[in-house]
């Protein structure tokens, strides 16, 4: 008698294989969606502390004066029986006018408390923009140089060796470099300058392989085409390789410069002032430019997260700087990630 | 249609160019306009050099780094002579026999503390009562740190002796200095001036030590030694025979322990006895040792009014104690990570977890460094104090920066490295292989684990090691969140080892570089662990090449 095939038969008990593979398979899907959560908690974290310190509920909804003034000293003092916190030039001023009340007050200072982060805003971009400047003309000059002229041989082999470990070197060992080279040797001190080479041939192993990746995309019937019609190599380079290679370098080199701007090893001795009264813009003749150093936002997280007592006062500008910091870099980030995938779409010869 | 041409100029109207063939034409060599290269040639050149510069910036690293290392040696070897000759080593070995001395009385001491705490907390007495209890124990333990009392006064004696020779030595060198300054002013000084810096040189007077004659003091105090070491063997011998007795079996363990101690310990002064008679002002320091108290140097003191040791060992185990930890941490996350995406995600999962994982390598180390000192240190020794966690080794955490709170931050660091690595590993790995299994009937774990993995691991294996190079290489989650103590991790403490704070190599840079003198033998003892971090990375680079490409499957 044949019994009646029954929804049980078919999808019957799992095998005790199946059970361990679906177990497996939670492990791992933990273990991935633990990481994600890792970091989202860190986004979180910083992001509703230093958010409070950026954004505020009244009109004009952001922290303006954080982003637009010199950091300065903390005075907290009790006046009256109520704290008074203020920036050093306006305790300055009211320490004149209220000379008998402070009389015999507790005072309390703070270092780089009060105040914003403007100059740091400021150095920081500018030693991003510099030294992308130099690393992106010579890592696409590098690039096309590998993909068009390269032929294997042991000077290609060598070159493609030395980025490679190029890649490898810690970030501290380049700020040692610059600052042997840079710094003392060449004798530019302190200064953008020292800052911007160390890191530009920081990201240059990375640009170089960015920009090679997406010289090779650029499909070989462009070149031929452009060679048939008797242009020159360079013509070729020029007019059909470069110009649709060059989204892709772009966006690649979108992600490295996220990585130039949240490195703080390179510049700590090569470009970094912990303060400085004067803003880059503010020198003497136009070669002093490239001779100072900047303050850096980096380099101002980790002053004051160690060179200053954690307390309710400081704590301000600490997670508004590490706020304003980690989003921005994350905002560059975020524009590689998605013009990358976008471009990948759209390009697919 | 075609279009009327343009009127051509008549030819008649300009004298005719001498016209060649085209044959001619096309093969005549277009010497240039540029060192007699064509166009194309030179641009071709343009880029060649540029591309060049990869090479040229890891030459220069390497010599930069590599030049101001060097003179660590010929320094570190000075150093070393003066440590001798001046009689800092004698007192030395003198100094490590009272430091085990103090170490037992230590052990004494937590002992001690430690069943305060039993008696207060698990019987419940009041303190007062414990404290009642072991006032026999505290009596003894006086007794014991009482007997080194000599042993100290000798050795304060000992110091003052050797640290005014060496200060005497450094002055004379500082003077030294000074007179090659002034001399080497009088050559580009004009003849009024150089006379009067002559005068000034020649005032300078260079005391030169007899350095046999000056330790003859120190070396004259062996025999109050051994009459000192004499008496504190006795005097330790009738207290660890008279060990006071405890009902509780855990602490008698512990003083038995002790008893130990204090035997081991007479072997140690009769150790030390035989090197002080051994001792040898005269014997010359070689080259090697100056190399090899750095490499295997344990302790790095700098700036001491005694003796600076520039050896890189504490610095090293605690950087690879943290890799280590931080490893132990990213490889199961990352790879797993890896796996899932590759082999078990659906498309949308993917395209969601692979920009995110990447975009998690976006955020810089400094501000993870803060997260850790602001919030993930105090949150880590939070739970450490509940009660319920006691049994973890460790437990509960001293520090709030520690090793851990600096791995756990490093493996966020790693795992975007070892997952895109590894990923792409897996990717790799030809459709073919996995439908083959499939095909006989193994479900998708079984292929996972006996022929996707496996084909992948060189590619994986990879993948770890280059994330090893970035843990060992980053600086500012270290030095903000590692606890920053120049000391040899514990290891005799266990598993407890891991919350012990640590300082690391890249840290020591960061912090010291910025307040070192240039080209002291300080400073250059930083740029040897530079050189030592640029090996190590150009070590981890060739070793990750060699395993892809040694274990690569052939894809057919």
């Amino acid at each position: 008698m044949n019994a009646p095939i029954t929804t049980p038969a078919i999808f019957a008990r799992p095998t005790l294989a199946k059970r361990v593979e679906s177990a497996v398979f939670t492990l791992l899907r933990l273990s991935t969606y633990l990481v994600l959560f890792c970091a989202a908690f860190i986004f979180w974290d910083i992001g509703t502390k230093g958010g409070a310190v950026i954004f505020q509920k009244t009109a004009p909804f952001i922290n303006v004066p954080f982003l637009t003034e010199a950091p300065e000293t903390l005075n907290v003092f009790e006046v009256d029986g109520h704290k008074q916190t203020m920036g050093d030039r306006a305790f300055r001023q009211y320490k004149v006018q209220h000379a008998d009340e402070l009389k015999g007050a507790h005072i309390e200072t703070y270092v780089y408390s009060a105040g914003g982060i403007f100059p740091n805003i400021v150095g920081t971009l500018l030693l991003v923009a510099g030294s992308m400047v130099i690393a992106l003309v010579l890592g696409v000059l590098s690039a096309i140089y590998l993909s068009e002229y390269a032929m294997d041989g042991p000077f290609i082999r060598f070159l493609r060796l030395s980025i490679i470990n190029l890649a490898g070197v810690p970030s501290i060992v380049f700020g040692l470099f610059g600052f042997g080279l840079f710094v003392i040797a060449l004798d530019f001190g302190v200064s953008l300058l020292a800052g911007w080479l160390t890191m530009a041939f920081m990201v240059l192993p990375i640009i170089i392989t960015a920009a090679e990746e997406a010289l090779k995309a650029v499909p070989k019937g462009y070149r031929e085409g452009s060679l048939a019609l008797g242009a020159t190599k360079f013509q070729t380079i020029m007019t059909n390789v470069l110009p649709y290679a060059l989204p892709g370098i772009l966006t690649s080199s979108v992600l490295s410069i996220a990585r130039v701007a949240g490195e703080t090893a390179p510049i700590m001795f090569t470009a970094a002032f912990v303060v400085r009264d004067e803003l880059p813009w503010q020198v003497q003749k136009w070669t002093d430019f490239f001779f100072q150093g900047v303050m850096a936002l980096p380099y101002h997280i980790y002053v004051v997260a160690t060179k200053i007592p954690q307390n309710e006062y400081t704590r301000d500008v600490q997670y508004g700087t590490a706020f304003v910091f980690l989003f921005t870099v994350a905002a560059i980030a975020m524009t590689a990630v998605v013009l990358r995938a976008r471009l990948r779409k759209k390009y697919k010869w | 249609m075609l279009m009327p041409l343009p009127r051509m100029p008549a030819a008649t109207q300009t004298p005719a160019a001498p016209r060649l063939t085209t044959q001619e034409a096309l093969l005549r060599k277009r010497t240039g306009w540029f060192f007699g290269m064509t166009g194309d040639q030179f641009v071709k050149y343009v880029f060649q050099g540029n591309a060049a510069i990869s090479i040229v910036v890891l030459a220069l690293i390497t010599f930069t780094i590599f030049r101001v290392a060097v003179g660590f040696l010929p320094q570190n070897h000075a150093n070393l002579v003066i440590y001798r000759l001046a009689g800092l080593e004698f007192v030395d070995i003198f100094r490590d026999q009272v430091t085990t001395h103090s170490t037992i009385s230590r052990y004494l001491a937590s002992a001690r503390e430690q069943q305060l705490a039993r008696l207060t907390k698990k019987e419940g007495l009041s303190p007062a009562a414990a404290l009642a209890q072991l006032a026999v124990f505290d009596d003894f333990a006086n007794r014991f740190s009482d007997t080194i009392s000599d042993e100290e006064t000798i050795l304060g004696t000992m110091t003052d002796l050797a640290t005014s020779v060496k200060e005497r030595q450094k002055v004379g060198e500082d003077l030294a200095e000074g007179k090659t300054k002034l001399l080497a002013a009088k050559r580009t000084a004009t003849p009024e001036r150089a006379a009067e810096l002559q005068k000034q040189a020649d005032e300078i007077q260079i005391e030169t030590i007899d350095f046999k004659a000056e330790i003859q003091p120190l070396l004259a105090m062996r025999p109050q030694i051994l009459e000192a070491n004499a008496k504190l063997l006795t005097a330790m011998n009738a207290l660890a025979a008279d060990v006071p007795k405890f009902p509780d079996p855990a602490f008698t363990r512990k003083l038995e322990k002790f008893q130990g101690f204090v035997q081991a310990y007479a072997g140690e002064i009769k150790t030390a006895e035989a090197k002080m008679a051994a001792w040898d002002q005269t014997k010359p320091v070689g080259w090697l040792e100056a190399f090899n108290a750095f490499a295997f140097g344990r302790k790095w003191i700098t700036a001491s009014f005694w003796q600076d040791w520039y050896g890189v060992i504490p610095l090293l185990t605690g950087s690879l104690l943290i890799a280590f930890l931080a490893l132990l941490i990213a490889i199961p996350l990352g790879v797993a990570a890896a796996v899932y995406v590759n082999q078990v995600a659906r498309p949308t999962e993917q395209k969601f977890i692979k920009p995110y994982i990447e975009f998690i390598s976006a955020i810089p180390s400094v501000v993870l460094g803060f997260f850790g000192i602001a919030m993930l240190g105090e949150t880590l020794r939070r739970v450490s104090q509940s009660p319920g966690l006691d049994w973890v080794p460790g437990f509960p955490i001293a520090e709030r920066l520690n090793a851990t709170t600096a791995a756990c931050l490093l493996a966020l660091m790693a795992i975007p490295t070892i997952f895109s690595l590894a990923e792409d590993a897996i990717n790799n790995v030809p459709r073919s292989f996995r439908e083959a299994s499939l095909a006989l009937g193994a479900n998708r774990l079984q292929t996972m684990i006996h022929i996707t993995v496996p084909a992948a691991l060189s590619g994986i294996m990879a993948a770890v090691l280059l994330g090893f190079g970035r843990v060992v290489g980053e600086t500012m989650v270290v030095l903000l969140c590692a606890g920053n103590r120049i000391e040899i991790p514990d290891f005799s403490k266990g598993a407890g080892v891991i919350f012990q704070p640590v300082h690391t190599m890249t840290g020591i840079i960061a912090q010291e570089m910025g307040e070192v003198v240039r080209d002291s033998i300080h400073y250059r003892a930083l740029f040897m662990i530079g050189v030592l971090l640029f090996l190590i990375s150009l070590l981890i680079n060739w070793l990750a090449q060699k395993i892809v490409r040694r274990y690569r499957i052939s894809i057919g």
